[in-house]
């Protein structure tokens, strides 16, 4: 089955929804996985050449970008309370110079 | 008599505001809204505030070296940048100035003098 190869532009385009819908976690951890992890898989399969590995990887970037935004919302709905200390980073700069000044 | 006029003169010299200065330019309220919004000074001190925040979003950016990054910097050509590094550096910038860059603007975006054009004459920019 020969399978549609995306263009350059097409490729970029799932990039960055992918980017984006990373985003849109609110827990750390799995904002920070979930960008790391598209990063370093579109840099994996940047040297593909063949059209069936470059067809089937992009394909499979889709399902994951679809998977993505599904658990987006799932993990919208039972967020953290507490928020990850890496959240917090620009306040506890802040609260470490204010016991400094004390 | 001549030494207590001559106090009082000092005195009135001393206390006088000066009101020449200054109110001729500005009397008019049309002047100052003009003064106010339309100023050159303004723009050019946020364009050159939008530069050095890109440069300093880009210089922290892990593969570039921090050396090569000038504000007529080409990401491709000079920083020896790929395609998708460019799309990070766009999702950055995104971030540090708080909105959402549609993607035909951002695949246009491949100089860090692009970059600062579009977001300083964005609105929503902050």
């Amino acid at each position: 089955m020969a399978k549609v190869v995306p263009t350059r532009s097409e490729v970029l385009f799932l990039f960055r929804s992918l980017l984006r819908t990373a985003r849109q976690f609110s827990d750390y951890n799995i904002r920070e996985y979930t960008k790391r992890r598209t990063i370093d898989g579109f840099r994996q399969n940047r040297t593909l050449s063949d059209p069936d590995s470059i067809a089937s990887a992009f394909s499979h970037g889709e399902a994951q970008l679809e998977v993505a935004k599904r658990q987006a919302v799932v993990y919208s709905l039972y967020a953290p309370k507490v928020k990850s200390i890496m959240d917090l980073k620009p306040c506890f700069d802040g609260f470490i110079l204010f016991c400094f000044i004390l | 008599m001549a030494m207590a006029m001559a106090r009082s003169a000092l005195v009135k010299k001393y206390l006088r505001v000066n009101v020449g200065v200054g109110v001729g330019v500005d009397s008019s309220p049309f002047n100052a809204i003009r003064r106010r919004f339309f100023s050159e000074e303004v723009r050019t001190s946020f364009k050159s505030e939008v530069t050095d925040r890109v440069i300093s979003v880009v210089k922290n950016f892990q593969k570039v070296d921090p050396s090569k990054v000038t504000p007529n910097a080409n990401f491709q050509n000079d920083l020896g940048l790929d395609s998708l590094d460019s799309v990070e550096i766009v999702m950055a910038l995104e971030e540090e100035f708080g909105f959402e860059i549609p993607d035909k603007e951002a695949d246009k975006i491949n100089s860090i003098n692009l970059a600062v054009e579009f977001i300083a004459s964005h609105p929503q920019a902050k």
